[in-house]
């Protein structure tokens, strides 16, 4: 069971689980924005290619 | 109308990338071992793949919609930014191309070296077969199902994937070669901007984002990020050095 939940999860996150640390926070961020009545939409605008940008870098490191 | 044909597309261009993979693992097990074994562990993963689509696609379009965008809209863009990723690496050079020409001749090799059974099934070709296309059509099963959830289209996400599906395997039993002229990182990339638009807008939505333009903000996330995709690619810039099987 827990090699079939492992499989899956790294089916979905793959081979850098900050993308998805990342989208987590972003998507969270944008929804207490919203609950705020301030508008969140430039959160993940900025926020998404920011995350993989710090991902892409960290790959070029370990490259 | 505009959703819907993008839905469709994204699932024929990340079909026509899983696909070309499968065909060469195939191809390769049917010339060395013979046809039967390799094509009915094809047939038999690509049965349960249409049964899980058809099963998940439906089932998810009954979840109520912010849940459904917030859920599987993040899903989908964890899964398109981690496409366009490898894209992005494999496209400035710091990350192995993947080769057609040289996972064939791999696959050729474990094939022959392979023992062969004098009677009944080859379980090698079998169980190979049915292992690659149901590894390589999860993602496109996982795309399908996701795309055609959020958008109310299951049945064109999923005619998308056959679309894909039908040509790269008539092109493949015309050549009976891999098709090593298919440029799949491109595909790959162009699926990763589609997959990362559509996931950060439906899952905006769910979040309880009001997009600026309500829908034709998705065809302006489309531009933007290919825009910053291509930029990100130029910047981490090198010629493609190594090439992987």
């Amino acid at each position: 069971m827990r090699s079939v939940i492992r499989g899956i999860v790294g089916f979905v996150v793959g081979d850098d689980i900050w993308i998805a640390v990342a989208v987590i926070l972003l998507l969270g961020t944008a929804a207490a924005l919203e609950r705020l009545d301030i508008d969140a939409w430039w959160v993940l605008a900025i926020g998404v290619p920011a995350a993989l940008w710090i991902s892409l870098a960290r790959a070029r490191r370990e490259s | 109308m505009t959703g819907n044909l993008l839905v469709f597309l994204g699932a024929a261009l990340a079909s026509a990338v899983e696909m070309v993979e499968t065909l060469t693992i195939v191809l390769a097990l049917g010339v060395t071992r013979g046809w039967r074994a390799p094509l009915q562990g094809a047939v038999a993963a690509l049965a349960v793949l249409v049964v899980l689509v058809a099963l998940l696609g439906p089932a998810l379009e009954a979840v109520p919609i912010d849940v459904l965008r917030l859920v599987v809209g993040s899903l989908l863009l964890v899964f398109g930014l981690q496409w366009l990723r490898k894209a992005i690496l494999r496209a400035s050079g710091h990350k192995a191309v993947h080769d057609e020409e040289a996972a064939f001749a791999a696959e050729v090799a474990a094939a022959r070296a392979a023992g062969r059974p004098s009677t009944g099934v080859d379980r090698y070709a079998l169980v190979i077969s049915f292992k690659s296309t149901l590894l390589e059509g999860m993602e496109v099963a996982f795309i399908v199902i996701t795309l055609g959830a959020n958008q109310g289209a299951t049945g064109i996400a999923a005619a998308g994937a056959v679309a894909a599906f039908v040509v790269v395997v008539i092109v493949g039993v015309l050549v009976r070669h891999p098709l090593s002229r298919v440029p799949e990182n491109t595909l790959k990339f162009a699926v990763g901007v589609m997959l990362t638009s559509f996931g950060a807008f439906w899952a905006g939505e769910g979040a309880g984002i009001d997009w600026p333009g309500d829908e034709a903000a998705l065809g302006a996330l489309i531009v933007l990020t290919l825009a910053w995709a291509l930029l990100f690619t130029r910047l981490l810039g090198r010629k493609p050095q190594a090439v992987a099987a």
